[in-house]
């Protein structure tokens, strides 16, 4: 991920799903301008010409165009990406509107339709054997077949568990769970990562289960007023200076604007092993500053 | 693929496996009947039960009757009470930070069905608008204010339908204090549910929702509270702090044998509001 002891740099793209962890009156100010594609891909491509490396995402209609307008405006062969899955909200949402049962129909017949041979055969075996992991294995086919469609020269770096699911089998203990997830995402020549906001859990969970670091991608939060670190900025920071040599991405690091950029990049800086940060922004002003900064302070 | 967990396609193959404690979070039409199963088939004596607790006040009666016989620890899963911007508002209430209080607002509001034009069967089995989130708000008000008396209410289909997707009410407490809740689930714009109050005092104003606390007090001091400020971390984050607060508060309470709140009688007085809000707008149509 940084062999010269860069740090990774990453758009991340809540604003652009008009979303706020301040607070959502605040995401609803903004309007309805974030959420265009093409409005986003200047951003990228802004904070790309700024510093930014790459592009962390949440696999959604929206960040699919969005990585279809970058591709078109040729910034596809230098971007990262940094893909979480599942959208959750999106099918949240969908189940909410048509039930569980309806939700499972629609996205059989989503997958049928992409003629993912691969994806389909797995699923197939999946729901005849009411495997887990062949069901897992033909969900990430899928989604993997969606960003690929939409930009074929995509370097995509790795793929993230979004937190509901990492969060929810760290409770369940379903080692069998990160386990088949990191063989299957690592034999496709992908990293696979988790987004968590139980970073010490899940530090503890991964040396019980012998899961190496090394090969995957971790994305937490890590700010200065310890919003969202859990159980406490203090155990978070504890379990970060633990000796390893893991690829840990600080996410939530403006505490979703709560904190000034300078103080909040800076906290940054003083951790160690944190390997990258993935920051939002909502303007070009917001994307030229940030990066210039997060370039100026993480020591370029 | 859960080690340890047993499934069962009936309440009643639960007898027997010395359980501490049943969560009931089936959907609403059914909690009535799981947990009678619960309590009359001697599977558990703790019980959780999601919101709300019945399809109507009767059936939350029964269950608070039932409750009562077998002497366990119940709650039901108002979660917005274990939110900390909500708590601090109780908080700045119960010190009467605002004075006397006039008059609140409340709204819950979620995009949830907006631009879904056909009628839902999702939509009915969440209980419509007030079974699925009005509750939430009307629960706020009663914990916030005490108990409410329905003035007037107008219930909306946005679909053309029998589906319940909006309410506009207005209550009344002993103490003549007035309030109106607006409630929907077809708004532009509201990605998550979300719920607010602004509440007027003799001595200023209250504006709080699940993201921030707004104070504003007469002769100008005025402060804001955001989750950043009013240490929201827990022990292990699943889905939003304020789940996780509110298990550990039931599961303490189980293991101390102390009341818990919103217990089953507690939350019945959300049913008879929901109750009193169809009846009423029955009336007022």
């Amino acid at each position: 991920m940084n062999n010269e002891g860069k740090k990774l740099l990453l758009v991340g793209d809540n604003p652009f799903h008009g979303i706020s962890h301040l607070s959502q009156e605040r995401a609803r100010v903004r309007g309805y301008t974030m959420t265009y594609p093409e409005h986003a891909a200047n951003l990228v491509m802004t904070s790309l010409e700024n510093g930014a490396d790459g592009f962390m995402f949440s696999v959604s209609e929206l960040s699919l165009s969005i990585l279809r307008t970058i591709h078109e405006m040729g910034g596809g062969k230098r971007l990262k990406l940094y893909a979480i899955v599942p959208y959750a909200f999106e099918y949240v949402r969908l189940a909410a509107q048509v039930g569980m049962a309806g939700l499972i129909k629609k996205f059989a017949k989503q997958i049928v339709v992409s003629r993912n041979l691969k994806a389909i055969a797995t699923g197939l075996k999946g729901v005849v054997r009411t495997d887990p992991v062949a069901l897992m294995k033909t969900y990430l086919l899928y989604e993997i077949s969606r960003i690929k469609s939409s930009d074929k020269k995509a370097n995509l770096d790795s793929v993230l568990l979004h937190e509901i699911i990492t969060d929810m089998a760290l409770a369940l203990d379903l080692a069998w769970l990160f386990k088949s997830y990191v063989d299957f995402v690592s034999d496709l020549g992908i990293r696979p990562g988790f987004n968590t906001r139980n970073f010490p859990y899940l530090a503890k969970k991964f040396r019980e289960w012998d899961i190496d670091w090394r090969e995957t991608t971790v994305a937490t939060p890590f700010n200065k007023v310890g919003f969202q670190m859990n159980p406490s900025r203090t155990e978070c920071e504890r379990a970060l200076s633990n000796p390893h040599e893991g690829n840990i991405i600080a996410i939530s690091v403006l505490a979703a604007g709560y904190l000034e950029p300078t103080e909040a990049i800076d906290y940054i800086a003083n951790l160690p092993n944190i390997k990258g940060v993935a920051i939002g922004v909502s303007k070009e002003q917001h994307a030229y500053e940030t990066f210039k900064l997060l370039k100026d302070r993480l020591g370029f | 693929m859960l080690d340890g967990v047993h499934v069962v396609d009936d309440v009643g193959k639960l007898s027997g496996l010395d359980l501490d404690v049943v969560y009931v979070t089936t959907p609403i039409f059914s909690h009535s009947f799981v947990t009678k199963n619960v309590y009359s088939r001697g599977i558990a004596r703790n019980v959780f039960v999601e919101k709300t607790l019945g399809s109507s006040y009767e059936e939350a009666k029964g269950l608070c009757e039932l409750a009562q016989n077998f002497r366990g620890i119940n709650m039901v899963g108002y979660m917005k009470r274990f939110a900390v911007t909500f708590r601090k508002a109780k908080e700045l209430l119960d010190q009467e930070t605002l004075g006397e209080v006039a008059s609140f607002e409340v709204y819950g509001y979620s995009s949830d069905f907006f631009g879904i034009n056909k009628n839902s069967k999702a939509s009915s089995s969440r209980g419509g608008v007030l079974g699925d989130s009005g509750c939430h708000a009307v629960d706020l008000a009663l914990w916030f204010f005490g108990d409410l008396q329905v003035d007037s209410a107008q219930l909306a289909s946005l679909s053309n339908g029998n589906s319940e997707d909006s309410a506009y009410f207005t209550v009344k407490t002993s103490s003549a204090l007035v309030g109106e809740f607006s409630i929907s689930w077809c708004m532009e714009n509201y990605r998550l549910p979300e719920f607010g109050l602004v509440i007027k005092g003799s001595k200023g104003i209250m504006r709080v929702n699940d993201d921030e606390l707004e104070l504003k007090l007469d002769g100008g001091k005025s402060f804001t509270w955001y989750r950043h400020d009013l240490n929201d971390n827990v022990f292990f984050w699943l889905g939003a702090p304020e789940y996780v607060r509110e298990d550990e508060y039931f599961i303490k309470s189980v293991l101390e044998s102390s009341n818990a709140e919103p217990s089953f009688y507690t939350a019945s007085k959300v049913d008879y509001i929901i109750d009193q809000i169809r009846c009423r707008a029955g009336k007022d149509e």
